[in-house]
């Protein structure tokens, strides 16, 4: 039963793990993977050496770090405010209305963006235009085409993120809350003292997958958003494997570039984990 | 319990943030909606904000009639369709064998699959996979590179580890051999995890873009976030000579962009009130056991 499955994580997870070491080649098409000639640590130096590379690492990490640290409480103040909704039909309405972004894909998003923030035609700037004033290029400058990247991040994933925090929520025994407001303790402390112990656990489980993730910008936000006049900062690992890699075919170059990628997610995970062992709560 | 003034303070904030934030989630698509069918001028000049501004619906013709869209949308419908049915026979397929305590192997084996989960070839090399098995602009492609996700299989596992183990043990005593213990008995007692599962595939599938784009070049061939996405960055249409001037400054705008983003969301809103009941049902399940 289990051959179709293993099949599929032999074929297309573990082989094309065993193609990075074209990141060591100087692939070509004709010799293929097994015979181009080695090149050594080449790739890498020219990865590390090249301003324009360091740029692209730069940026992936600017962007990836800017979106965990404004993206990953929110979805817990989003669980622990709809903790505190007592009628339950609103509740429901609101959980289902913020959910929705995380099924979009990202062309969706992209396309909302641009109809609100795009200098010629965007809402936004329409309604500027209207009250006299001066449009904004909200989408050409770079910082304020990060806060929109992250921004967006942020709305498409707090909602859904929250499930896991609620989930966790309620498994928080009641009466420890009940026994806090007899002993005089408000709101805000009782959340202090109370929900985010309770929470203690799966945030940092959350928080340990979060980093592993890092240096994983996702392609799709970054490909929808960006444009040729931010591309300086807006330019990541992923994109940039994909335009020069792909298209380009500079195989090798990208494969070290994404082995890189791949590698730093390890180790940050690994690492992540260790420090939260010594809390006791490691993942594995 | 009475409530300090303090108290009923911070329970408006809290109702009036989430109800903002329930907002931002939807005025932006009634925008859309409105600027999608309202007459173009209005578009033009600005005057559309929630509520549609004359009503007119031949962008809507345009977009089916005069781009790729609507065999775009046909490829959409079959890779999801074939995708979804594909990935969840696999991953029960796979997660249900690791289920079973007996199993030999087991722990390896879920170990590899976890461990792609931290680790992967990464872009080019699984593309060189691709290209030497010649399945670059096919549906393959797509079917066999999203087959299994390891995150959904390990949640399909927990929840298969977690049906009673008396139910099972009674009806392997009444004779009831793997095959039909898992379709009679195991995939009934497993449905709002199946639901949860399927619609999370369902909506990959629907939505795959980075995948469409590295292995399919082909136009006809593409999905409709594909074909959207181009239209997004167009600034002009290929075609204009066989229009008209009217059509063309009408239909090369905002008006069209709406248009493209309401068709793939549309699918996606009628199907999601539907599921949504199985899926947060599934997601806490699945949490609280993994």
């Amino acid at each position: 039963m289990l051959v179709p499955g293993i099949l599929f994580y032999a074929l297309f997870r573990y082989l094309p793990m065993g193609g990075l070491v074209i990141a060591f080649k100087d692939y070509n098409f004709y010799d293929g993977i097994l015979s181009s000639p080695w090149a050594g640590l080449k790739y890498f130096e020219i990865l590390f050496q090249s301003k324009a590379t360091l740029q692209i690492i730069w940026n992936t990490l600017q962007l990836s770090v800017l979106s965990l640290v404004f993206g990953f409480p929110a979805p817990i103040l989003i669980a622990i405010a709809l903790n505190e909704v007592r009628k339950s039909w609103l509740k429901r309405w609101i959980q289902t209305i913020i959910y929705l972004p995380h099924f979009l894909s990202w062309v969706i998003i992209a396309g909302l963006v641009l109809t609100l923030f795009s200098i010629d035609g965007g809402t936004i700037n329409k309604l500027l235009a209207q009250w006299d004033m001066e449009p904004i290029p909200f989408l050409y400058r770079s910082d304020s085409w990060i806060a929109i990247f992250v921004g967006s991040g942020l709305w498409k994933e707090m909602g859904f993120g929250a499930i896991i925090y609620l989930a966790a929520l309620s498994a928080i025994d009641p009466s420890l809350y009940e026994s806090a407001g007899l002993d005089g303790a408000g709101k805000l402390r009782q959340i202090w003292h109370i929900t985010l112990p309770g929470l203690r656990p799966t945030i940092i489980l959350l928080l340990i997958l979060g980093m592993g993730r890092l240096m994983e910008v996702g392609f799709d936000q970054v490909y929808n958003l960006q444009n040729p006049t931010v591309l300086e900062k807006a330019e990541v690992i992923s994109t940039y494997v994909y335009k020069v890699g792909l298209q380009q075919a500079q195989f090798s170059l990208t494969t070290a570039m994404g082995l890189f990628e791949s590698l730093v997610g390890l180790i940050l995970v690994l690492s992540a984990n260790a420090l939260a062992r010594k809390f006791d709560q490691g993942l594995f | 319990m009475r409530e300090s003034r303090g108290e009923r303070l911070f329970s408006y904030l809290i109702h009036a943030g989430l109800i903002l934030i329930a907002l931002t989630c939807i005025l932006p698509f009634l925008h859309l909606i409105a600027l999608s069918v309202s007459e173009g001028q209005a578009v033009d000049l600005g005057r559309v904000w929630l509520w549609p501004v004359g009503l007119d619906f031949t962008a809507y013709r345009y977009f089916f009639e005069n781009t790729p869209a609507l065999r775009a949308f046909n490829n959409s419908v079959v890779i999801t369709l074939v995708g979804t049915a594909l990935s969840m026979l696999v991953t029960v397929l796979t997660a249900y064998p690791l289920s079973k305590r007996y199993l030999y192997a087991r722990k390896p084996i879920t170990l590899a699959a976890l461990f792609t989960m931290l680790f992967s070839g990464g872009m080019i090399p699984t593309y060189l996979v691709m290209n030497n098995l010649q399945l670059t602009n096919t549906f393959w492609s797509l079917w066999f590179v999203g087959l299994v996700s390891t995150y959904n299989m390990l949640i399909m596992k927990s929840y298969f580890e977690n049906i009673p183990s008396e139910v099972i043990e009674s009806a392997q005593m009444d004779g009831c051999g793997e095959v039909r213990l898992l379709g009679r008995i195991v995939l009934p007692l497993s449905m709002p995890m199946l639901a949860t599962l399927t619609l999370f595939y369902g909506v990959g599938y629907w939505n795959m873009f980075m995948n469409v784009i590295l292995y399919i070049n082909r136009t006809d061939l593409q999905n409709l976030p594909v074909i959207v996405q181009s239209m997004l960055q167009m600034q002009s249409m290929a075609n204009m000579n066989a229009m008209d001037m009217v059509q063309q400054q009408e239909l090369i705008s905002e008006k069209l962009k709406a248009v493209g983003v309401m068709v793939m969301v549309v699918p996606m809103l009628v199907v999601y009130p539907f599921l949504q009941k199985y899926f947060v049902k599934g997601i806490m399940l699945g949490s609280i056991k993994g």
